[in-house]
């Protein structure tokens, strides 16, 4: 068994809303597999018929070679989850939180002491193993939920926007845990986003999902394929007036308002060492070069001509504040 | 075993983290005793009065029927502990555990169950400062009676929590229900002297058979109207089929 999750056709209705529509993927063993959209594209849904929250209104999902729907035990213990909303007992402190955890998960005794406190180091929280929960920070209370996730280690771990409403450094310090958990423990890693430098960053294969619907699939540099070019922008300095360059390798060549030449090629890593040689020859001198690759942005903008916003943070933080 | 261990180790845990709560809860009932009982215990001092409560002084009548007040009360109102949890994620963390569910609402009524008896226990312990005629050896069977009722109104709070999304609603079902239920319990008045509607009424209202076994262990049997073994079947009978709900809720709860 090769793939961790397959999923063929799921579907999630409520009522009339249709919150996941059809959805077919599968995670391979020991890969960070990420779903990529805006809020509302059915991320959250998902992740939770797959870990068995939710009963799937139509189609199929295996996970850790279980069925969700007939097999919920069996996925639950070979699961472990952090979820977009915070699932902490704000009351006790971080070691109380993962010693229930622990127990729940069957662990007990010297061996659940020791793994709390291997896991509190690892997501540097040790210093605050006796503190209560509700004066942690955000960041701090993720990185707690990240630990107690992993203490009864699990094959497929779920990460539902784990770093949505943290300031950027502690973003980065999760991300670091996260592609360390993959290297360490060649867990599998299911990610859901709406960052698209978090995919980017993380994932080995993305599947961006819009309105219920996985729309593309593949890494991020195959998604960024399908919009083709690179581009490249030249500022130069002609003895003439700047004209249009010609090659083989050029797709497409314009003259911006600005005067810079903007060249779209297939790749311009490999592209740029032929354009250096070509205005040399042309006797055209380089001022300065600049080139854009797609973002997944791009591919999403090209795909559903809207553009995948990163907007929820805000909204995310003022709904914390409400509920206390 | 572990879950219920852990589940139950979880209620006590957050219980001695809220003494300011604690205190609050211990509050209400002594206000009952004191300022409502202490205040008609003076207006029925006389013979004729004692008469009509068993041949006892008024707060020594009205002394088992707090005890069994704060007990109905504190379980009921730990269902919204659920709410909470849901409001505040941790349930998720739990339904998501591969852990027997039915296991685990055992645990969690079981400790909340242990701490509403603690907190009878401590009103038991202040009423025998007020009332003068109530039976030390009576403490312990009473804190039995009082452990049962605390199983059956976890179970019926937890149920009926896990079916709601709103703090507000939950409180607004318990007060609708929680006065009318004591009125009719015979704690603060004898049965014998409701009119006959009324005796229907608290005749099916189990915290009678609390007030009633309480009053058997605290007081004598004069001042009881069903004999012992009734009110411990009512309230063990209530207390497996509260119990049993709870399970089979919670073992259906999706987060839908």
């Amino acid at each position: 068994m090769s793939n961790a999750i397959v999923v063929e056709n799921l579907v999630k209705r409520y009522g009339e809303l249709e919150a996941v529509r059809g959805i077919s993927f599968k995670v391979r063993k020991g890969e960070i597999f990420a779903f990529l959209g805006p809020n509302g594209a059915g991320k959250t849904t998902t992740v939770h018929m797959l870990t068995t929250l939710l009963k799937p209104t139509q189609g199929k999902a295996i996970v850790a070679g279980y069925d969700v729907i007939k097999e919920p035990r069996e996925v639950r213990k070979k699961i472990g989850i952090v979820f977009q909303d915070p699932s902490l007992d704000r009351d006790l402190t971080a070691y109380e939180n993962m010693y229930i955890h622990g127990r729940i998960y069957g662990y007990d005794g010297k061996e659940l002491k020791d793994r709390i406190d291997e896991l509190l180091k690892f997501v540097e929280l040790e210093r605050f193993r006796d503190k209560a929960v509700k004066t942690f920070s955000g960041g701090m209370q993720r990185r707690l939920e990240i630990a107690r996730s992993l203490l009864h280690e699990p094959e497929i771990l779920f990460l539902d926007e784990p770093t949505i409403g943290l300031d950027p450094q502690t973003r980065a310090h999760i991300w670091e845990y996260i592609k360390a958990m993959k290297e360490e423990h060649n867990m599998t890693i299911f990610l859901t986003t709406h960052y698209m430098d978090e995919a980017e960053q993380l994932a080995d294969r993305i599947a961006i999902i819009d309105h219920g619907k996985i729309i593309a699939e593949g890494t991020s540099e195959e998604l960024k394929k399908l919009i083709g070019n690179d581009v490249i922008y030249l500022k130069l300095n002609a003895p003439e007036e700047v004209k249009c360059l010609n090659a083989d390798f050029i797709r497409g060549c314009k003259i911006l308002q600005d005067g810079r030449v903007r060249i779209d090629v297939v790749n311009a890593a490999e592209s740029l060492p032929r354009l250096f040689e070509l205005t040399q020859k042309n006797g055209i001198r380089v001022l300065e070069v600049t080139y854009h690759r797609p973002t997944l942005n791009d591919v999403f903008l090209y795909l559903t001509g809207r553009e995948l916003r990163e907007e929820s943070g805000m909204k995310f933080r003022m709904r914390m504040r409400m509920r206390r | 075993m572990k879950a219920l261990t852990t589940m139950a180790y979880r209620q006590l845990k957050r219980f001695t983290k809220a003494r300011s709560r604690v205190a609050g809860m211990i509050i209400n009932p002594l206000i009952w005793l004191v300022f409502f009982g202490l205040g008609w215990s003076k207006v029925f001092n006389f013979p004729a009065a004692r008469a009509i409560f068993g041949g006892v002084d008024y707060l020594t009548f009205l002394a088992p029927g707090i005890f069994a007040m704060t007990i109905f009360n504190q379980s009921f109102i730990g269902g919204i502990s659920v709410i909470w949890d849901k409001q505040f994620g941790f349930l998720k963390e739990v339904l998501v555990a591969p852990a027997s569910r039915k296991e685990g609402i055992v645990g969690r009524i079981l400790g909340d169950s242990i701490v509403t008896v603690i907190q009878g226990a401590i009103i038991l312990l202040l009423t025998f400062f007020l009332a003068e005629n109530l039976k030390i050896s009576g403490i312990i069977p009473a804190l039995a009676i009082g452990f049962l009722l605390a199983i059956a109104f976890s179970g019926f709070g937890v149920s009926l929590a896990l079916r709601m999304e709103s703090m507000e609603g939950f409180q607004m079902i318990m007060m609708v229900l929680m006065l009318p239920l004591i009125f009719l319990s015979g704690a603060m008045y004898p049965i014998e002297s409701m009119p006959e509607w009324m005796k229907v009424l608290a005749y099916v209202n189990p915290l009678t058979y609390a007030v009633d076994g309480a009053r058997h262990y605290l007081v004598g049997e004069s001042v009881t109207k069903f004999s012992l073994s009734m009110d411990w079947g009512v309230l063990a009978f209530l207390a497996v089929l509260l119990l049993g709900i709870a399970m089979i809720e919670f073992e259906r709860t999706t987060i839908e």
